[in-house]
């Protein structure tokens, strides 16, 4: 565990210390859908891009204080050097906030190769999964002219099986935090899910292999009072004190819908056929997974898949984490407020900021969701 | 069995006690300033409530903390937050309010309850002391006036006056620079008690505005706030009698129904009691020997209870 908080805690950090063991290149990553079987493939670490525990600082003068701490924390790390060890960027356009940073970081480091991944947003249109097919082929181009080497179909085949193990191995992690009784807190599983994001994957499974075998054999967890499930956070790690504040008042977290959580090991790619054809199928997936309210598909709800979550979680409730000015997130939390007061399900929602937290009062607020779930428990 | 509860609030600037008898009624009360050192507050407040109830803190079968120092509390066998607490008390003030405004100290708080006095939903301000108590207290010190004062100025106030900052250091630099523009204290302390009624308007707008609205906490003793916070709402507040205790009495209620749940086999109703005494003289009449005089018989002379008295057995006989 203390390798997967290490690299949790200093991604960059990581990155550095395996350039200079391998020799190898490094490509850093906006969240969300970044195929990283590909870069795996292309020989390079595909990591995701990580906010920073940091204050904002220069960065100010590039992103006005309204984008979101994520996309402000990225433009700051640019401006201020800490993304010398990346050579190469990666940028999507999940939401105009995610744009107008790697608009601010291209025109920061002008000397550090740039890709941009545009992926369709439609979901379920007949031409969906060959735009996509076409957006991850191109992806493939470029990286194989970044590297300067083609990528084989054998190696995808095989970064994709690679990949597609670390995920069911976190799979199995979730499956007994359902339970109650799992003895990995919420930082711990954050640790987990954001180091399979920065570290060597083979690295990662390892290590993965060795905890699960350990987690197993572990006594179960004390189960505390209340059982919930948190969701949201669709780019950047909910920061551990908030975490650990929420287990604190009572709470057993049973499941999550976070991109550092269950969003990002939710869907494997299909590992037989056309590897770009099974890219473009796992992208489609995803978003049944797990619904992103970035994405556009007409037969999925994220209010109705959150609720059934909490039902096959047997969920008391739900504490909504939502990122400041996360404009897909306040977009579409009146539907999930509807939903869960027309079910009857308790629901907190929680703003975070990037920094300047007022976590006393945030505990008031959460132990008093907790006194309400019991009382209605009681009821 | 212990025949008292107490509940403490354990504010930022006041403590709270209150001591309730099994009944639920309440015995006694305090309202002490917490000083320097909020501890002995908070000491002072609880002596002062068991030596007006002639109690000491052993008398007490349950006590429960709320508010901000609410885990510092070592008398106290549970805490529960302020939130909890204060829709509790406010409902068993106002038993039909469905909407509760607080504002205390350093926060303030809307809460809208069931008809069992639980908390269905609530906001708080989350980030600074903006339309709270301390933001009165800065800006009393700011306009050189008495805290207590200031609600009745303000209610003189003639011209209307804007204090857009809620931030209370940059809401004290607007404030002096409204007095040295030459508006009048009424006016400009006007201008402060509507800005706290806004912003006490937008945390009823997260919540949902219905009533009847009650008003909590020590602000609600402002006659300024109040008719701000009525003028913004546009309905009628309710306010309790002692609007600071509603916490403590919240805390008290809890602490009592807890106390009660576990010490249900102690406890019977009246008409139950008197059932069973009549019970038990009837199968005593029937034993062999017996001098058809039961010795457990009701005498008529005697005084009956109280209605909705609880009254505990003697140990002796909860055990049989």
């Amino acid at each position: 565990m203390q390798r997967f908080a290490a690299a949790a805690h200093d991604p960059l950090g990581y990155a550095k210390a395996w350039k200079e063991r391998t020799g190898r290149k490094v490509i850093g990553s906006f969240p969300m859908n970044f195929p990283g079987e590909l870069a795996h493939a292309a020989d390079t670490l595909p990591m995701i891009l990580q906010e920073s525990e940091d204050p904002i600082t220069l960065g100010h003068g590039l992103l006005f204080p309204f984008y979101c701490g994520y996309t402000r924390s990225m433009v700051d790390q640019a401006v201020r050097g800490d993304f010398g060890v990346l050579d190469a960027i990666m940028f999507g356009d999940h939401c105009v906030q995610l744009l107008g940073a790697a608009d601010a970081i291209r025109m920061q480091l002008p000397d550090t190769r740039v890709i941009f991944f545009q992926l369709i947003s439609s979901m379920c249109d007949p031409w969906t999964q060959g735009r996509s097919e076409e957006s991850f082929s191109k992806l493939k181009a470029e990286l194989e002219d970044f590297t300067g080497a083609p990528v084989a179909d054998a190696a995808l085949h095989a970064s994709i099986r690679l990949f597609n193990r670390n995920r069911g191995l976190i799979r199995r992690l979730y499956q007994m935090r359902k339970t109650g009784a799992a003895p990995l807190g919420s930082v711990e599983m954050q640790h987990v899910v954001k180091s399979s994001m920065v570290m060597d994957k083979a690295e990662h499974t390892q290590l993965l292999e060795a905890l699960i075998e350990q987690v197993e054999n572990a006594p179960a967890a004390a189960a505390r009072t209340v059982r919930l499930h948190l969701s949201g956070h669709f780019c950047q790690a909910p920061k551990p004190e908030v975490l650990t504040m929420i287990e604190e008042c009572g709470v057993t977290v049973v499941g999550d819908d976070l991109y550092h959580g269950f969003r990002y090991i939710s869907t494997d790619v299909p590992e037989e056929g056309d590897p770009i054809q099974g890219l473009a199928r796992w992208y489609l997936d995803r978003n049944t997974g797990v619904p992103c309210p970035t994405r556009v598909q007409n037969n999925v709800d994220w209010d109705a898949y959150l609720l059934n979550a909490i039902r096959e979680e047997r969920a008391q409730g739900m504490i909504v984490l939502m990122a400041k000015f996360c404009e897909p997130h306040m977009y579409y939390y009146p539907e999930v407020k509807e939903a869960f007061e027309k079910a009857g399900v308790p629901h907190l929602l929680i703003e975070t900021e990037h920094e300047s937290m007022a976590l006393e009062s945030l505990k008031t607020r959460v132990e008093t969701f907790v006194e309400v779930v019991k009382h209605r428990q009681a009821a | 069995m212990k025949q008292h509860v107490m509940g403490v609030d354990f504010g930022s600037t006041t403590a709270k006690t209150v001591i309730l008898n099994l009944a639920g009624n309440i015995v006694a009360h305090s309202v002490a300033h917490m000083g320097a050192v909020s501890g002995n507050g908070v000491k002072h407040s609880m002596k002062e409530a068991l030596d007006l109830a002639g109690l000491a803190q052993s008398d007490i079968g349950r006590t429960v903390s709320t508010g901000y120092g609410r885990r510092m509390l070592d008398e106290a066998d549970r805490n529960y937050t302020e939130i909890t607490c204060h829709a509790r008390g406010a409902v068993a003030m106002v038993p039909d309010a469905r909407l509760v405004i607080d504002i205390g100290g350093q926060d303030s708080k809307v809460i809208s309850v069931d008809s069992n006095g639980l908390v269905a939903q609530f906001a708080m301000n989350d980030r600074c002391a903006a339309g709270t108590g301390k933001f009165l207290e800065v800006l009393a010190r700011a306009m050189e006036i008495e805290l207590e004062e200031m609600g009745a100025v303000a209610l003189q106030a003639a011209q209307k006056l804007k204090i857009s900052s809620m931030c209370a250091t940059f809401a004290e630099t607007e404030v002096i620079s409204l007095l040295a523009e030459g508006h009048s204290k009424p006016d400009v302390l006007g201008a402060v008690h509507k800005a706290i009624a806004t912003r006490t308007l937008g945390l009823v707008g997260r919540v949902g505005k219905k009533g009847p609205v009650v008003m909590t906490g020590g602000v609600a003793r402002n006659p300024a706030a109040v008719h701000y916070i009525q003028e913004e709402l546009q309905m009628p507040l309710v306010l309790p009698q002692s609007p600071q205790i509603a916490g403590a009495l919240g805390a008290a209620l809890i602490g009592l129904d807890d106390y009660r749940a576990e010490n249900r086999h102690l406890l019977i109703s009246d008409q139950e009691d008197m059932a069973h005494e009549e019970q038990m003289a009837a199968d005593k009449a029937c034993i062999p020997g017996c001098r058809g005089v039961p010795e457990f018989a009701v005498d008529p002379r005697e005084k009956q209870p109280v209605a909705g008295k609880a009254k505990a057995h003697a140990s002796t006989e909860s055990h049989a």
